[in-house]
């Protein structure tokens, strides 16, 4: 035990020299900080609502036409879209174009059969997709008002929810992202320490040592695992920061924890086999891809369970995820069976 | 060329050694298998939140086949008990539907709506007419705000407000021809053949039908006055029809065609798709990844020709430094072409337009990690500086792209122009300058201080990583012209301090907006002032430089070449876009009009000159001290343009 905390720190402090575990909490800030960009602003535009959440922008409607005001009803369910009547398009055009109005909507007579209407949009990009995305939820309300007086049943239309794409992409997307990440990471760390014993040739130094091979590698898993889980734990905290709670967090830390010793493993094995960084590394990125692919044809991958499990769905898969430590057991118990050959063949 | 071919047929044999022999039959199944189950996993209709809501459903309840719903089928009493403990997240009773008032229930509410709501777009789709399903659409104008054009508006304007005119084509082919006067499309030849896939073709045959069909006849309009109403639903018929078919498709697959809702010129509500081109842009990232995946080869072989000193033997031959980096270089270049090629060509794309477009991407990225390779000390270090690079290129390359069509400050990244190419339309030549010329000029650059930098002591030296950039830097200045490259340095380090600004207005985007500009505001001046001292600094570390005079002198200078280059900046993205706030936040003002243009020039060769001068006291904290009273001139300087301007008021 003593020869195994002794190892250990020999790991870590390797580890911790090298600020290996400060490029990687800054590789993974950085990803998640972007991720948020791109969470904006998916959401934004596949939210219209989203819309109104994060800008505060207010779109006033020119509207013109005979039935303005049927249609100024139906825009002004929405909190930040106001209307304003004009009595023909020439002077909604010069209020457009002096930047009073964000655009301008010509409504004709007809009521029944098919209505054309005329919609003016700013040239400028970025206007143009707000001004749209803040219109469409109303547009598709008179649309179905439309339906509905040409003879269409639609159904399942009383109902109203919150919009759940900001929710499913926080619960599937980025907290897998950031919960097993570290274990990627670990994998890495794993690969260089196991090949740089072979390719500075100093395995055969700590053969000569009074330490076992079992213990040797026990302690380079376990500094693995130490440092995912501590860029796991500090992640939680961030999240929950940011108000983002992840529910069941004892078993989504597990099961990260878990996952990072798989994935560490797995690592060793390829290290082992080939015996020199360059080939392990790459052949261990595409045994990552063959598991990340993979995981995803299996009912509960890792990815989805901890979807389930962090977003709090009801009596969601904690049977599973007992099983993934059997596994991991099942997996150590093979590794040290095959180390020792695996060290010593050519 | 010859000394390039053999150091590049050598770093080949390594490989082939490395790779041959036993170890073949275990990767390349691994590989086979990564890429077989790669590509299943993309034809298939997968979705990431399996299971995430639990819901019941009664007997009369509609059929929910969506991987995300876990159904239970209940009657109405457990159901209400269930719901009640929190055991299920809604109820779905006939076409009614019953919630709790927390968020839960209320996301599940929300995903069941929009799950259904598609639904039943494809039901009273197959089961009307479509005139009776989908009865509004929707003819799109564009019309600029800007003065300038509003001139040209007006012409148009007389067409437009005749009144009880109909919503007819006339006024489209209007906007069409004013839109080929407004923007810029001064197509490049080569961006002018766009590829289109099948689906794409037909948009764009169907797109100028319209703009033929009417140009300037306004007599003829005359004519079918009888059945207006006809003759405009007919084009918004075709228009439905075409929208509803790619409802249908994108149902089914993740296509080239995630179409932005106002390229249509006539758009139907809850036909309405998302403009984000997340699919195209997974597609064109699928260039990047081969890339990615050979460059642990291509820094390995740099580590253990470093360690086994093989490359200060190779510096001894009578080879010059940047055949040794071009010939270790080839093969991946090779590589990543013949890469490219494949992909296009199973993408039935364009082969030379995607060259255009990614072989520069491919010398930013090698540019990227031959830094990788020059800098790091050992195998831990090139793991993170290799994922860190990673990161950095992904981000780089494809958050933009995200924004194609929403916003031309897309255009920074050259993953927007392959989302366009894939997306049947064109692109400038503007806009290809401004995608790819930071990726030469970033390639330039490491080409140049790689070549510099490339000797023994710097390759083998052991030190902290902050000196080992300052040992880069000075090597890459040319001491016997101090002035040449302290000015170019200047110039050149603009693309960085802009890259550098915008990562920092992404990773404050979570702040409020007034903190966010003035957050952004005080570390980009920080920024600023490194960049334009940095040289200096070096230069006064190694004494190189001495007396007041000089100090000055080369402030002066350096703080040109960044005016230069800052301006420059500026031109550019001003002919792309016109429209971006950050950029002026960034960058102080965008000041193109008489004198005022050189006010940032004095300031930036003051402030620079007391960061210079302060440095040279030589104690410990001093160029940080210098760094601080440059700042804050920058600052003060910052602050009172932007009050003149009216900003605050």
């Amino acid at each position: 035990m003593r020869e195994y905390l002794t190892l250990l720190k020999r790991e870590l402090k390797s580890i911790t020299r090298e600020k290996t575990i400060m490029f990687a909490v800054l590789v993974q800030f950085f990803i998640a900080s972007f991720s948020s960009v791109i969470m904006v602003g998916i959401m934004a535009f596949y939210d219209p609502s989203s819309i109104s959440e994060n800008t505060k922008a207010n779109i006033t409607v020119g509207l013109v036409g005979k039935n303005a005001n049927e249609m100024a009803g139906f825009l002004t369910e929405k909190n930040n879209v106001h209307v304003a009547y004009y009595n023909n398009v020439t002077f909604a055009e010069t209020d457009f174009k002096a930047g009073r109005i964000s655009a301008i909507l010509e409504t004709p007579p007809e009521k029944s059969g098919v209505v054309d209407m005329k919609l003016v949009l700013p040239e400028m990009d970025t206007q143009q997709t707000v001004v749209l995305m803040a219109l469409q939820e109303p547009l598709k309300n008179y649309e179905n008002y439309l339906r509905m007086t040409n003879g269409v049943d639609l159904k399942y239309n009383g109902f109203n929810g919150k919009p759940a794409n900001t929710y499913e992409f926080l619960y599937s997307i980025v907290i897998p992202i950031l919960m097993l990440f570290p274990s990627l990471i670990a994998g890495s760390i794993m690969i260089d320490s196991v090949s740089e014993e072979f390719e500075n040739k100093t395995f055969d130094t700590l053969m000569a040592a009074p330490v076992s091979l079992k213990q040797v590698f026990a302690a380079k898993v376990s500094a693995a695992i130490v440092t995912a889980i501590l860029q796991v734990v500090l992640w939680a905290g961030l999240l929950r920061l940011n108000g983002l709670v992840i529910q069941n967090l004892a078993i989504v830390l597990g099961l990260a924890t878990v996952v990072a010793a798989a994935i560490s493993f797995i690592a060793a094995f390829v290290a082992l086999y080939f015996k020199d960084r360059e080939r392990a590394q790459f052949v261990y990125s595409m045994v990552l891809v063959v598991l990340v692919s993979g995981s995803a044809f299996l009912g509960s991958s890792p990815i989805s369970l901890i979807t389930r499990v962090a977003s709090g769905v009801p009596n969601a898969g904690i049977l599973t995820a007992a099983i993934y430590p059997l596994l991991l057991a099942a997996l150590g118990f093979i590794f040290f069976k095959l180390s020792r050959k695996l060290v010593f063949s050519k | 060329m010859k000394n390039i071919f053999t150091i590049a047929w050598w770093e080949v044999t390594r490989l082939r050694s490395r790779f041959g022999g036993k170890s073949k039959f275990v990767i390349l199944p691994v590989i086979l298998l990564a890429m077989v189950l790669s590509y299943t996993l993309y034809h298939q209709d997968f979705t990431i939140c399996k299971g995430l809501y639990t819901i019941g459903v009664s007997p009369q309840a509609p059929v929910i086949k969506d991987s995300r719903f876990q159904v239970l089928a209940l009657d109405r009493e457990s159901a209400r008990s269930l719901l009640q403990t929190g055991n299920i997240d809604l109820y779905v009773d006939a076409d009614k539907v019953w919630v709790r008032q927390d968020l839960r229930s209320q996301y599940a509410a929300g995903a069941l709506k929009k799950y259904l709501e598609n639904e039943e777009l494809s039901r009273i789709a197959g089961q009307y007419e479509v005139n009776q399903a989908f009865p509004l659409r929707i003819t799109i104008d564009y019309l600029d705000k800007d003065p300038d054009t509003a001139v040209a508006g007006a012409e148009k304007s007389p067409s437009l407000s005749e009144p009880g005119q109909p919503a007819s084509p006339a006024p489209q082919s209007d906007i069409a021809a004013n839109t080929t006067a407004v923007p810029p499309p001064q197509a490049a030849p080569k961006a002018d053949s766009p590829v289109s896939t099948p689906s794409v073709k037909q948009q764009a045959n169907s797109a100028p039908e319209e703009s033929v069909l009417v140009p300037g006849k306004p007599e003829v309009q005359a004519v079918p006055k009888p059945t207006p109403s006809i003759a405009s639903s007919s084009i918004s018929d075709a228009a439905v029809k075409e929208q509803l078919k790619n409802l249908e498709k994108t149902r089914k697959l993740p296509e080239f065609k995630a179409e932005f809702a106002s390229e249509n010129d006539v758009i139907v509500p809850s036909l309405m798709s998302p403009p984000m081109p997340l699919a195209q842009v997974i597609i064109a990232f699928l260039y990047i990844i081969p890339m990615f995946f050979v460059s642990v080869f291509f820094t390995s072989s740099f580590t253990e020709e470093k360690v086994n000193r093989k490359l200060v033997i190779l510096l001894s031959a009578p080879v010059t430094r940047l055949q040794v980096i071009f010939g270790k270089m080839l093969p991946y270049y090779v590589y990543s072409i013949l890469a490219i090629t494949a992909v296009t060509i199973f993408l039935k794309g364009n082969v030379m337009l995607a060259l255009s477009i990614f072989v520069p991407v491919m010398l930013f990225i090698f540019a990227i990690y031959l830094m990788v390779a020059l800098t790091y000390r050992t195998f831990k270090d090139q793991t993170f500086f290799s994922v860190l690079a990673l990161s950095v290129i992904t981000v780089y390359l494809v958050v933009p792209a995200m924004f194609t069509g929403v916003n031309n400050l897309s255009f920074i990244s050259p993953l927007t122009l392959a989302v366009l190419m894939y997306r049947g339309e064109t692109f400038g030549i503007a806009e290809y300058l401004v995608a790819t010329l930071p990726c030469y000029l970033t390639f330039f650059l490491v080409m140049y201080i790689g070549n510099r930098a490339f000797n023994e002591e710097f390759l083998m030296g052991f030190k902290p990583l902050h000196t080992k950039a300052f040992e880069a830097l000075y090597l890459a200045i040319n001491k016997k012209h101090l002035n040449i490259s302290i000015f170019l340095l200047g110039l050149l380090l603009i693309p960085v301090v802009f890259a550098v600004q915008l990562v920092l207005i992404v990773l404050g985007s979570s702040l409020p907006a007034t903190a966010l500009i003035g957050m952004i505001m005080l570390l980009s001046i920080v920024i600023e002032e490194v960049a334009k001292s940095l040289g200096i600094f070096v230069l006064l570390k190694n004494k190189v430089v001495r007396s007041r005079l000089d100090i000055i002198k080369l402030a002066c200078l350096s703080a040109l070449g960044f005016w230069i280059g800052e301006k420059l900046l500026l031109l550019l993205t001003m002919s792309v876009s016109a429209e971006n706030s950050f950029m002026t936040a960034v960058m102080g003002t965008s000041m193109f009009n008489g004198w005022l243009l050189f006010i940032p020039l004095v300031l930036h060769a003051v402030s620079t000159s007391v960061v210079g001068l302060l440095a040279s006291r030589g104690r410990k904290l001093s160029y940080f001290q210098g760094i601080l009273a440059g700042a804050v001139i920058h600052a003060i300087y910052n602050f009172s343009i932007l009050l003149a301007s009216g900003v605050f008021r």
